[in-house]
């Protein structure tokens, strides 16, 4: 790990730079230059599961080491609970300087004023490239025009699939002019219900992740573009479901829900009896860690007309309006944000999805990037699609309804007519409950 | 039944050591199959703990480890050298065995007063007892995180070791159950020899009273124990959380859970609730049917 | 309730109700500092546009209630609820009774038993999802493959709208070691003498059972009756790991109703009318349970 540690140098001339003084001095004391000699406390809350600890130790030392005037606390949550953990401390007033913020909460907490509008921060920041992250990742934080949070990971979703089993049945992989047929025909050839294996891992995620990863191949869309409107009862995106439905449900080549939970967590996919699945940068280091197989990566399979479109999504970190400094929160997060940060905390570590398209490069030399993790940074610059909602205060009651209507897909207790009408009709509802908002 | 036949008339089965037989019998045919299922949780968290990481998710699911890693239980407790499980072990050990003190302490009085003693308002304090063990506690999170946050506990063991020296309705109204059913002669006699409610509770209440008190203690033991929302709420400083918070540090995102090494530690972690359990229960066994009556 | 003539009060009435007062003043202080903000705060909040920051609060009356009552989700989770609250109760407590019946005889190694049958309450903290997904798995899980082996084809336990709900009543019998435990320690002490005396007037195992155990156990088999009803109703861990409310809205009981509202969507002030909605309820059925309890509950030594 050593090797990889970041070099004094990188942060050189962002350490030097002093031209955030000027945008802060709206927001309170400059607490670092009014006490320079005293340790400032700066706290971090967020989740990282032990095992990727260490890293992010070893980048606060070294930031420390460049800064001996700040001292890193981080509270750890975990990722289960940090969500319910931070409205506690919303409401006590205890929040940390800094918080971890997935993407589907930015809208909500910076409405809720859980972060704070670091638009101008983080604009006035000469040194601090924000246009050198992926417009698609900053996105998820603007909220009415203004930057709320920083994205430090963002990642398209598209296809992995099992080269054993693509081997064993003296197939060709999936390749770059694959259509959503192509796929359906090599899924159903691939699947073996005595062996107990499918040719597709049955997944159905029509939320912010996965959301496109079938419509959009058919030109539908789940919502328009503003939120407001629940755009379900389509002929794209019924043809689209008909068409998910049909693989999994009348070719049973996908696994259906019920396979799919044998372990919390689990994807057929990863467990090696699915021959393709949905895979996200985010995911590579557990297929390292779990899969059993050799595997690989392709473009998300083209429409009928030659269309390309996947979902992406992702996470980022905003300030608190319980700091009293804020400019040293942002001292932190300029670097951590940074390249050569997110270099550091998610390329050369193989965590995967940095926020700049140099990190997701940097990335794919790494232990976890598959051979062809090419096709990663190719969907982020040709096709990916944050996949919404994320904007509307009603964002997280959409995503139930999604949620819930897809598990019933996946369990075949509903049909594809039947969670459309109840996913168009009450989307539709909890959207206008929030429209005067 | 009024008339006894002679000893060597009596079929076998209807015999005393033929009854019991067929009593073991019995007993054994239900309980042996009813236990291996209910040891099934605990096979496969044991099972988990000794596997490679690969195999927990290997299909289909196997309970016996093909190979079996041993190094995962000095892993799970190095926790990367970022989790200190023997930190954690000590906080929830300090904090439980205060509680359970506490709680005994607390409970014993107001179960007896509710029990035995006669008083106006009784009744109304007694309906407040129960009202609020109905509340539902995921609703009192965020309020209670507000109360100590106001007295300054926040990041210390006081919100979670202070409140249990002051009573906890459901082991008020356990001991309170348990505490009727004395029979009154006792008390009466005691009374007559002038011994004052301290005296009866110390005296005969406790000793009395042991199968229950185990009961609570087992109870305030794994409920303290196990505790983990609020821990993880009140504690932040890495060094004073408390063992369930630790082990959750295992838990990722998007299948980077370490359940093996989670498992391990969790295995650990249960022993002495086991043995606090295999040593405790025989309380129960020394409860009134053999103490016997003696005021 | 009382036994006696009630008389006029003298000084040593006096004296003991000052001791009753004396001994519950620890829960009673308890009471006053823990419970008593939060609970009325939450009563307060219930009418309120509570989010997340309790300053600038609206007061908006019932509106809370109101919406409550319009949105069809809540009234699913309210009848899940009770069905969920039913069969546990009525399942739960006796299978723990025969679990306490069996556990409670005479035989060798019983002290074992009694430790394997608590375990899964011991580990079912981090051990259920994985264990329990594991076991109710409709192709792969414990549960189908055991039951193929008698012949039978195996439902799909949670991963369907019709068996998720007696799936989890299934699982929580598992954990009813507690309540087994009480059970246990009330059997331990019926007096011996009064199986005695019951086995010359020449009662059987059964009559014994129904003549002697039940009505001394019944103190403590109310009191499990009760808790039985509170936790169930509060139980939260199995559907947040297990089925989050679903498939559909088909698990969705009122505490994950609440909890949905309070942290996913940021609705605290729905949040804190549901739990009150909720504790309503519960006073209401723990009323009833001491109603009745008056006529089949036997006190040995009545003075309440």
């Amino acid at each position: 790990m050593s090797t990889e540690k970041l070099s004094r140098r990188d942060f050189l001339k962002l350490t030097a730079a002093t031209s955030t003084g000027a945008a802060l001095a709206g927001l309170g004391p400059l607490s670092s230059i009014a006490a320079a000699q005293d340790q400032v406390e700066l706290t971090f809350g967020r989740h990282w599961e032990a095992a990727f600890r260490p890293r992010q130790a070893e980048y606060d030392e070294g930031f420390m080491e460049r800064h001996p005037d700040i001292k890193v606390a981080i509270t750890y949550n975990t990722w289960a609970d940090h969500n319910n953990v931070v409205p506690a401390w919303a409401a006590a007033g205890t929040l940390p300087d800094i918080i971890y913020v997935h993407g589907s909460r930015a809208t909500p907490w910076a409405h809720e004023g859980i972060i704070i509008d670091i638009h101008d921060i983080v604009t006035a920041d000469e040194e601090f490239n924000v246009d050198g992250m992926w417009e698609e990742s900053v996105r998820l934080y603007r909220v009415d025009g203004r930057i709320h949070a920083l994205p430090y990971d963002h990642g398209p979703i598209i296809l992995g699939y099992n080269k054993d089993m693509f081997d064993a049945a003296g197939m060709d992989y999936p390749s770059e002019d694959w259509t959503m047929e192509d796929m359906a025909a090599a899924a159903i050839e691939l699947t073996d219900p005595d062996m107990g294996v499918w040719g597709w891992d049955g997944r159905l995620d029509l939320g912010n992740g996965g959301g496109g990863f079938f419509t959009g191949a058919w030109g539908g869309v789940h919502m328009n573009e503003d939120e407001s409107e629940m755009t379900m009862d389509t002929p794209e995106v019924r043809a689209a479901l008909n068409h998910w439905y049909n693989l999994t449900h009348v070719e049973n080549a996908g696994a259906s829900g019920t396979e799919m939970e044998a372990f919390p967590n689990s994807q057929p996919f990863r467990a090696g009896v699915a021959a393709m699945g949905h895979i996200a940068t985010w995911s590579t280091p557990s297929m390292r860690a779990l899969a059993n197989f050799e595997w690989d990566v392709a473009p998300t399979p083209m429409g009928a007309d030659g269309s390309r479109y996947t979902g992406a999504f992702g996470s980022g970190y905003g300030i608190t309006p319980t700091s009293d400094k804020p400019d040293i929160a942002w001292r932190y997060l300029r670097e951590y944000l940074s390249l050569e940060g997110m270099i550091f905390m998610w390329s050369l570590s193989g965590r995967g999805s940095p926020a700049r398209p140099e990190g997701l490069e940097a990335w794919l030399s790494s232990d976890p990037a598959p051979p062809s993790g090419r096709y990663f940074l190719e969907a982020m610059f040709d096709y990916a699609v944050t996949g919404p909602p994320f904007q509307s205060l009603a964002a997280a009651q959409v995503s139930n309804i999604l949620t819930r209507e897809a598990d019933l897909l996946r369990l075949g207790e509903t049909t594809v007519d039947e969670a459309i009408a109840a996913i168009q009709e009450e989307g539709q509802a909890a959207l206008d409950e929030v429209a005067d908002m | 039944m009024t008339t006894r036949k002679r000893k060597e008339d009596v079929a076998w089965y209807k015999s005393t050591q033929g009854r019991r037989a067929i009593g073991y019998m019995l007993t054994f045919a239900l309980l042996v199959p009813l236990g291996i299922a209910f040891m099934l949780p605990f096979f496969v968290m044991v099972s988990t703990a000794l596997k490679p990481l690969k195999q927990v998710f290997a299909f289909p699911p196997t309970l016996i480890p093909e190979t079996v890693q041993w190094q995962n239980f000095p892993d799970g407790w190095y926790g990367h050298g970022y989790v200190d499980f023997t930190t954690c072990t000590w906080n929830s050990l300090k904090i439980t065995i205060n509680n359970i003190i506490g709680n005994v302490v607390s409970c014993t009085l107001a179960a007896y007063a509710f029990a035995r003693l006669k008083a106006r308002g009784k009744n109304f304090f007694f309906a407040l007892v129960l009202a609020t063990m109905l509340l539902p506690n995921e609703a009192l999170v965020v309020p209670q995180y507000v109360l100590f946050n106001r007295f300054g506990w926040l990041d210390t063991h006081l919100p979670l070791m202070v409140p249990p020296w002051f009573g906890w309705p459901f082991f008020i109204f356990l001991l309170r159950q348990f505490f009727l059913t004395i029979p009154e002669e006792l008390v009466d006699a005691a009374k007559i020899d002038g011994a004052g409610h301290a005296r009866i509770l110390l005296q005969i209440f406790i000793p009395l009273s042991k199968p229950a008190l185990a009961t609570l203690a087992i109870f305030a033991f794994i409920g303290n124990w196990n505790n983990f929302f609020g821990p993880l709420l009140y504690l932040r400083t890495p060094n004073i959380q408390t063992l369930p918070v630790c082990l959750v540090q295992y838990q990722g995102a998007y299948g980077n859970t370490e359940w093996h090494l989670m498992m391990a530690v969790a295995t650990i972690a249960v022993i002495p609730v086991l043995l606090i359990f295999i040593f405790g229960q025989r309380y129960f066994v020394e409860g009134i049917a053999t103490t016997g009556v003696k005021g | 309730m009382l036994k006696r003539k009630s008389r006029p009060i003298s000084a040593s009435a006096k004296r003991e109700e000052r001791i009753f007062y004396l001994f519950i003043l620890p829960w009673l202080i308890g009471l006053v500092v823990f419970s008593a903000g939060p609970v009325f705060g939450m009563l307060g909040l219930s009418f309120t546009d509570w989010r997340i920051s309790l300053d600038d609060l609206q007061f908006i009356g019932l509106e809370n209630y109101a919406k409550l009552f319009d949105d069809p989700i809540f009234w699913t989770s309210v009848g899940n609820t009770l069905y969920i609250v039913v069969g546990r109760v009525v399942f739960g407590v006796s299978f723990a009774l025969l679990l306490a019946v069996l556990l409670n005889q005479k035989v060798p190694g019983i002290a074992f038993f009694r430790a394997v049958y608590y375990l899964p309450t011991v580990t079912a903290g981090v051990a259920v999802a994985l264990v329990w997904i594991w076991i109710f798995n409709p192709r792969l899980g414990i549960l189908n493959h055991t039951l193929k082996q008698i012949g039978i084809q195996g439902p799909p336990w949670i991963f369907s709208k019709t068996w998720v709900k007696p799936s989890l009543i299934l699982m929580s019998m598992f954990s009813v070691g507690p309540i087994m435990i009480i059970l246990l320690a009330g059997l331990q002490g019926v007096p011996k003498e009064l199986y005695e005396s019951a086995e010359i007037d020449g009662a059987g195992n059964w009559a014994k059972f129904r003549n002697v155990t039940l009505p001394m156990l019944s103190p403590v088999l109310f009191f499990v009756i009760i808790i039985s009803v509170v936790s169930s109703f509060q139980n939260f861990t199995e559907i947040r790991v297990m089925t989050e409310g679903g498939p559909g809205e088909s698990s969705n009981v009122l505490i994950w109703y609440l909890w949905e509202n309070a942290f996913i969507f940021l609705q605290l002030g729905i949040a804190a009318a549901v739990a009150w909605i909720m504790f309503v309820i519960l006073m209401a059925l723990t009323g009833v349970q001491f109603w009745v309890g008056r006529r089949w509950v036997y006190y040995e030594a009545d003075t309440g």
